[in-house]
């Protein structure tokens, strides 16, 4: 579960990335965060992940405030950053090792789970090479499974599915679906619509800052009283921004 | 032409230049470059009573000019060896390359712009080495306007010649070892090999320039004309001779045609590099950035070894190694740096012909207490210089660049990952300084106790230099880098590192040479001074610490 209330982050202290927030995504959803380039998303991400700290506001993550209890936070998620180039020098293992030490992920654990992300992602005969050996997609996928590995009760995704293979972005997205279905919490910004409307439980549209939408897409629908795409709407949501 | 120009305007800004930090306001910036000149200053005054001393030496024979051509010359050596390092940065390494290729630009479009950015940053290195002489020479000489006029010219007009053949020797390096799949590794054993041959040309220099130390000696040198080494570093860069003339003719006309004669022949070998370079660039350049992959799973036995748990501490530290050894750039300027300074120190000495007797007869005055209890402290002030100049804990906040956001969503407390920031940098300033006594060991034949206490003096002090570094770094980040060379090379951190250690060696040797303190008496002060100064910092840092680093946005 995450909580954002009335959170604020100015730049420069003039432009306001985000603008008087508030949030709540529950356990058992997927939630698709939409919006347009530079419309505040990435800084929200970060607000959560405790990468950047907001101007003003709360944010909790399964009830643990991000500014007062930080550690206790930040076990409670896994973040998936919109750059996969991380770390370019160590080899793929050991980048995923090293995520499971920082989580303390204990040594049997983390065997099995290892062996099974690389299978799954098909990564088990790169796990040896050099990440700059990778390639885009490749590298995404590491740093997925260096978020999975420690089994975080809430997954944040920044942008996850750019630069998959589809074969691996739908195993990504069947284990987002298992994920919150097992009564956990995802969250995760898109810009592709399609996956925000097939995937998503709940999706908020957020633009210049300030979240334009929040609801299902149905909802949505009903909002807006129309039956178009949500593409359509969400055009129609921003361009008159 | 006019697209190298472009170009050039947006390499600088794009941060491939000298002008391109963004840290700090107007008043900061100036506050470091005054901090600096303080730090400096003594070396710099020492330069400029030299220059004085060997102007007044020559002039009594009408030879001074010589020293404004041996001046250049060495000037251009130094920007020659500079220069190498810069070129691969700058044409290889910087992450603009891969943009650029797929442009429709001439390779010499790239490369001009490439040469004029490298150019504006060797203006820095040649200022320290030749202002001090250009304008001592001229108020020496009394010499009128004309002559600064000129001075400014062959300023700007000298680092071409060397900057181009620098280039050249780059560019025919990346050519050659443009080749198989382990191509980081190849290079970097190259790298290993060029800095050997730096120090074998430095014994050279040294065996040539034995026992010539004073300025009365150098003077000689100078005036005797068949001598070695002036003869072969102004025949290597002939084309300062007609600087040189420029300069000591400036009041009469024949002045101005040397100058004349000095730009032609340096743009000649801009027009030498242009061409050269159409031909050389490309080849070495392209797929720099592709790195070899086996694809080989991984078996069940190493697959255990490789997924060990380790604290999040160790693993962070463990991770931080990793990257310094396997970056080709971290591994040159800070790991082997730490090996090398303890063999440089002793090349002046080795280098003479006489070098090991006088060597040995420093040994035996090591078996009197008050000499001894000297040679601590110059010991301990080596090991403050050998930990700072690795620059590893000065740039350990830095080296994370772009990806220094990991540390903050990371279940890590700050002050952990701290703690394991300052791991490698004390470990490779212990090992600097016990490669320096096994060293010591062999060739001074000191008593036993004495490399112990020095040893155990150091210790402390070598943990004081890499906390005050890792504070530097914290305070001053210099994130924003687009090649890692920039990191560990460009980085104004170890600077200020330097000036703390001239800040507290300075003292301890003064106190030393004053007080002739015992062996025991300033090894054990020595120790429990800085241990308890590290133990201050250390509550500075666990308490200061992760504020500092919670301020960091990258």
């Amino acid at each position: 579960m995450i909580e954002l209330v009335d959170v604020t982050k100015s730049y420069n202290g003039t432009v306001k990335a985000v603008d008087r927030l508030t949030l709540t995504v529950p356990r058992g959803e997927i939630f698709g965060f939409l919006g347009p380039n530079g419309a505040g998303k990435t800084t929200t991400i970060k607000m959560i992940t405790g990468i950047v700290r907001p101007d003003q506001g709360t944010i909790r993550v399964n009830g643990k405030d991000i500014g007062t209890e930080p550690l206790e936070a930040k076990r409670q998620f896994g973040y998936v950053p919109d750059s996969p180039d991380l770390f370019l020098r160590l080899k793929g293992l050991e980048y995923v090792t090293f995520m499971a030490d920082m989580y303390g992920v204990p040594q049997d654990v983390r065997k099995e789970r290892i062996a099974r992300l690389a299978e799954r992602f098909d990564m088990t005969d790169a796990l040896s090479d050099p990440i700059q050996s990778y390639s885009h997609g490749m590298r995404q996928k590491i740093v997925i499974m260096g978020v999975l590995v420690h089994h975080p009760e809430v997954w944040i995704l920044d942008e996850p599915l750019t630069g998959l293979d589809p074969k691996s972005a739908f195993t990504l997205k069947e284990m987002m679906r298992e994920h919150a279905d097992s009564g956990r919490t995802v969250f995760f910004s898109t810009h592709v619509l399609e996956v925000a409307e097939k995937l998503c439980d709940r999706v908020a549209i957020i633009n210049k800052g300030v979240i334009l939408f929040c609801g299902t897409f149905k909802e949505m629908q009903e909002h807006f009283r129309s039956s178009e795409s949500l593409e359509r709407l969400f055009l129609e949501l921003t361009k008159h921004e | 032409m006019n697209r190298t120009w472009l170009l050039t305007k947006m390499l600088m800004k794009n941060g491939s230049g000298l002008w391109s930090g963004k840290r700090g306001s107007g008043w900061k910036k100036l506050l470091m470059i005054l901090l600096m000149a303080v730090a400096f200053f003594p070396l710099m005054s020492g330069y400029v009573m030299g220059v004085i001393g060997l102007y007044d030496g020559l002039a009594a024979s009408g030879q001074e000019s010589a020293l404004l051509g041996m001046g250049m010359a060495i000037a251009c050596l130094g920007i020659l060896f500079f220069g190498i390092f810069y070129v691969l940065t700058v044409y290889y390494y910087s992450q603009d390359v891969e943009h650029l290729l797929p442009l429709p630009l001439k390779p010499s479009d790239i490369l001009g712009a490439k040469f004029l950015v490298t150019l504006a940053y060797e203006y820095v290195p040649t200022a320290f080495l030749l202002l001090p002489l250009l304008i001592t020479y001229g108020v020496k000489s009394g010499a009128g306007p004309l002559y600064y006029l000129y001075a400014a010219v062959v300023f700007l007009a000298l680092p071409v010649i060397p900057l181009v053949i620098a280039s050249l020797l780059a560019m025919l390096f990346m050519r050659v070892t443009s080749v198989g799949k382990s191509r980081d590794r190849f290079r970097l054993i190259g790298g290993v090999i060029g800095i050997a041959a730096v120090l074998g040309f430095q014994i050279v220099i040294h065996r040539n320039s034995a026992g010539r130390d004073s300025v009365e000696q150098l003077t000689q040198m100078i005036l005797s004309e068949n001598n070695a080494l002036l003869s072969l570093v102004t025949r290597l860069f002939p084309s300062t001779k007609l600087g040189a003339m420029a300069l000591a003719e400036s009041g009469v006309l024949a002045g101005l045609g040397y100058l004349l004669a000095f730009l032609l022949v340096s743009a000649a070998f801009a027009a030498a590099f242009v061409l050269l370079g159409d031909r050389l660039y490309l080849k070495g350049v392209m797929g720099i950035a592709e790195t070899a992959a086996k694809r080989r799973c991984v078996s069940g036995e190493e697959f255990d070894k490789l997924t060990g748990r380790r604290s999040p501490v160790l693993a962070f530290a463990a991770k931080e190694w990793k990257v310094l050894l396997r970056t080709p750039a971290y591994f040159l300027n800070c790991v082997l740096s730490c090996f090398l300074w303890p063999l440089l120190m002793f090349i002046p000495v080795l280098s003479r012909p006489d070098g090991f007797a006088t060597v040995r007869e420093w040994g035996q005055f090591l078996q009197e207490d008050a000499a001894a209890g000297i040679g601590v402290a110059v010991a301990f002030a080596l090991a403050l210089f050998m930990t700072s100049a690795n620059s590893v804990s000065t740039t350990a906040i830095s080296r994370d660049g772009q990806t220094f956001f990991v540390n903050k969503y990371l279940p890590v407390p700050y002050a952990q990952i701290i703690a394991a920031k300052v791991v490698p940098g004390t470990v490779l300033g212990i090992l600097s300084m016990l490669l320096m006594c096994a060293a010591a060991g062999l060739v001074l034949h000191p008593p036993v106790q004495f490399l112990l206490l020095a040893l155990l003096a150091s210790l402390p002090g070598i943990v004081f230099i890499n906390l005050i570094g890792i504070i530097i770094d914290l305070r001053m980040p210099k994130l924003d880098w687009d090649s890692e060379q920039k990191a560990v090379k460009q980085n104004w951190n170890t600077l200020f590192s330097m000036a703390a250690v001239v800040v507290t060696a300075a003292p301890t040797l003064f106190l030393a040479f004053q007080g002739k303190p015992s062996l025991y008496g300033i090894s054990l002060t020595l120790f429990v001074l800085f241990a308890v100064l590290d133990l201050v910092l250390c509550r500075a840092l666990v308490t200061k610490g992760p504020e500092w680093m919670d301020k960091i946005q990258s």
